[in-house]
């Protein structure tokens, strides 16, 4: 009974230990990566926020100006430009990828196991190709002299002439937002693929037994399914048109007469050419804002439909 | 509670993505506030520079982009210096602006390194970051380097912060077969490459007759290359880019805008804002384009595609002078050489100015130049390629080099809004319109500046 008593004493203790034990070494696993994080993410966040308020450049220190760079963004045609074609790059790209993937998804997921995969990978290979090569192709089939959109449109009489696709501000931005679509695609088409495959199907059945139309059965029972999956899909794409730089900055330069300049391309080109890290910053954070509100929205407009 | 958190959590993985620019308010301020300058004679009493790590990041300037050519240059240089490590990094024009403003931010600004003055002297030198290298400039080398070199080599307090290797002209190109054939050959003055703008408009129409409408493009989808558009437009009617002093812009004046007007009506020049200059000359090589506004000696050399001095197809490329009223054009000049950042360690500052002297200064130089592929600025290296049937031809042009505007404040701004303001004009804008708002925008950055 002594010795019970004393078991029973001293477990929580050696419990305790043990805890503590795991405890840090489970901190001590994750000390590398945090420090990563926080050295990467966390500071250079809170620095970008900081920096914003500052007149900060090159070889000179920084300057606090308080809300000015905010004052001055709202006042500089440029960047109102830029935001305005990000928005339309918002607008038009996200519905249409979400649209198309659920589209191309519902057509091929009760293919042959074969045809599902060879689909999934000619609509995810622009994706794992590297953007610089895609682009390079993108900007020769636009090529205003040789380019093959034009050779196709003088060879069925559609144009009369060359158009310069990507020097022409009437059709520049329309192009960013086309080879933007083609390399969006691919990864919302293999996640709808799957959503598609875990939807239950006895549900589906017993509801055209019932008499449900194939628009009602997905209406009412696949796309409440695969509603996380839609969300996870709108926020991404959402996320990745609001910074789309590359395209922008390997084609136009957000010519022709700014008419493709977005925010992105605006902080690169403010923060590394004309070297205002406290300006690019305050359109950084603006951004940040503007994906973090757009990104709440549309949680909370699924989490409603949900 | 779960999708709160998961929406805060996809706004940071957003904005996580925005810090590339984060700069960092107050280490800005420390990594960058310059060292004092130091004269040269300080250095070399204080250190020798005989045994140093030294690191040397050069643009693409001829063979001084290639390691190979480079690594042979540097194995004479250690033959003599054994002590000095020079580790090379090799830069582009796309990001190698950004690299060298990285390392000055982040406090690792290279040792020496190999540009021209509206880098060395203009950016960095103003801004307090290199040495001053009026030492390396004896009286011996000012008699040897002309006036207008040096100029371009020294601030307006009289530092030195460039010591030049090589310079060239900036010209551009016709296909002679395509306008032997339009019969447009005869507004040409083929022997010492020039001609007027009336005959430059009269050969151009020529040209478009023949068949061939897409005779020239003025590219402007980016900065590469500008310098050739900024030639044409200045040179047609007498125009100047900047005022003589380099303290402001001036392509608003009644000449630049006549040129402008003249270039937009004019049959088969083409306001391209698809296209920069390495592109307009991947369209003139393959024929697409029958003239190059952006073309020099290198590009005259290139042999990557066939024989240096043709097209793609065997045409054969005649360089030439810009256009001008008096067929005298201005052209504007490359010079390129070395520059010490001030990393505050005067043993490496002078290991870097025993480097500039091997290769700037020395026996040496005449390997060192002509492995850039442009001339000497030195008088006493002016037949270093005696036996070079294209050089000898293409020192004709350097005479005729013009003002070294490139110095002026505000440069790096200037450079971006010239090419929207080709791209307004493109765009059927009024001309005066878009060269009032380019000066304006220009002018401003220079005041700033």
């Amino acid at each position: 009974m002594a010795i019970s008593a004393a078991a029973k004493k001293s477990e929580p203790k050696m419990s305790r230990a043990l805890v503590r034990q795991e405890t840090i070494a489970g901190y001590l696993f994750l000390l590398p990566s945090l420090l990563f994080f926080v050295g990467f993410v966390i500071y250079p966040m809170f620095m970008c926020v900081f920096t914003s308020f500052f007149d900060s450049t090159m070889n000179r220190a920084d300057v606090f100006v308080g809300l000015a760079n905010y004052v001055e963004l709202f006042q500089d045609t440029v960047f109102l430009g830029a935001l305005r074609n990000t928005l339309i790059i918002v607008v038009v790209s996200v519905p249409i990828t979400c649209i198309f993937s659920l589209w191309v998804a519902s057509a091929i997921v009760n293919m042959p196991s074969w045809a599902t995969s060879l689909f999934r990978v000619i609509f995810y290979l622009p994706v794992v190709t590297g953007s610089v090569a895609v682009t390079v192709v993108w900007k020769w089939m636009f090529n205003n002299y040789y380019g093959i959109f034009n050779y196709l449109g003088k060879s069925m009489g559609v144009l009369d002439q060359n158009i310069n696709w990507l020097g022409d501000q009437r059709y520049a931005l329309a192009c960013i937002i086309l080879i933007l679509l083609t390399t969006s695609v691919g990864q919302p088409i293999v996640l709808y693929v799957s959503a598609l495959g875990n939807v239950d199907q006895s549900l589906v059945e017993a509801a055209e037994v019932d008499g449900a139309t194939k628009l009602q059965a997905f209406w009412k029972i696949k796309w409440p399914q695969i509603m996380p999956t839609t969300l996870y899909i709108l926020v991404i794409t959402t996320i990745n048109s609001f910074q789309c730089f590359a395209l922008i900055q390997l084609l136009t330069s957000g010519g022709p007469k700014h008419s493709t300049d977005t925010i992105m391309y605006y902080i690169y080109y403010t923060a590394f050419k004309l070297y205002r890290y406290g300006y690019g910053n305050a359109m950084g954070v603006i951004l940040a804002i503007m994906i973090a509100v757009l990104s709440a929205v549309q949680f909370k407009v699924t989490q409603s439909n949900e | 509670m779960k999708k709160q958190v998961s929406a805060l959590l996809a706004a940071g993985m957003a904005a996580s993505l925005l810090v590339g620019c984060g700069g960092a308010a107050s280490s800005s301020a420390a990594n960058s506030t310059p060292a004092e300058s130091t004269p040269a004679s300080a250095a070399t009493e204080t250190a020798t520079g005989e045994s140093a790590d030294i690191t040397l990041w050069t643009y693409p300037i001829g063979k001084w982009g290639d390691s190979e050519s480079v690594d042979a240059l540097l194995a004479d240089f250690n033959a003599k210096y054994p002590d000095i490590h020079v580790t090379v990094e090799y830069l582009d024009y796309t990001n190698g602006d950004d690299q060298v403003n990285t390392a000055i931010e982040g406090g690792s600004a290279p040792d020496l390194v190999m540009e021209g003055p509206e880098r060395l002297v203009a950016n960095w030198g103003a801004k307090g970051l290199m040495v001053d290298l009026s030492d390396l400039w004896t009286d011996e080398q000012k008699a040897d380097i002309s006036a207008s070199v040096e100029s371009a080599c020294k601030d307006s307090s009289g530092a030195y912060y460039e010591f030049p290797l090589c310079m060239t002209a900036h010209c551009m190109a016709i296909n002679k077969n395509v306008f032997e054939a339009a019969g447009a050959m005869q507004y040409v003055d083929a022997e010492n490459h020039t001609w007027t703008t009336e005959n430059f408009l009269k050969a151009v129409q020529a040209v478009y007759d023949s068949g061939k409408t897409d005779v020239g493009a003025l590219y402007c989808s980016g900065q590469g290359g500008d310098q050739g558009t900024r030639a044409l437009v200045n040179n047609l009617y007498g125009g100047t880019f900047t005022d003589a002093a380099h303290t402001k812009y001036t392509a608003d004046s009644a000449e630049n805008i006549k040129a402008l007007e003249t270039l937009k009506a004019q049959d088969g020049i083409n306001f391209d804002a698809s296209i920069n200059g390495g592109e307009e000359i991947t369209l003139f090589r393959n024929g697409t384009l029958q003239m190059a506004f952006c073309w020099n000696i290198a590009q005259q050399k290139n042999s990557d595609n066939g024989p240096a001095g043709t097209t793609n197809s065997g045409d054969e490329i005649l360089f030439m002078g810009f256009p001008s009223e008096s067929g005298k054009p201005a052209l504007q000049g490359g010079i390129w050489g070395f520059g010490i950042f001030n990393n505050g360690d005067e043993n490496k500052i002078a290991a870097a100015k025993n480097f500039i002297n091997f290769m700037a200064n020395s026996e040496e130089t005449a390997k060192a130049v002509t492995t850039s592929s442009y001339f000497s600025v030195k008088k006493s290296l002016s037949d270093i390629y005696a036996d070079d049937e294209i050089m000898n031809e293409y020192q004709k042009l350097m005479p005729y080099l013009g003002d070294y505007y490139q110095v002026t404040p505000g440069w790096a701004e200037a450079r971006t809004a010239w090419w929207n303001m080709l791209q307004q004009v493109g765009a059927d804008e009024d001309v005066t319109t878009a060269v009032n708002d380019f000066c304006a925008t220009a002018n401003a950055a220079a005041s700033a500046s």
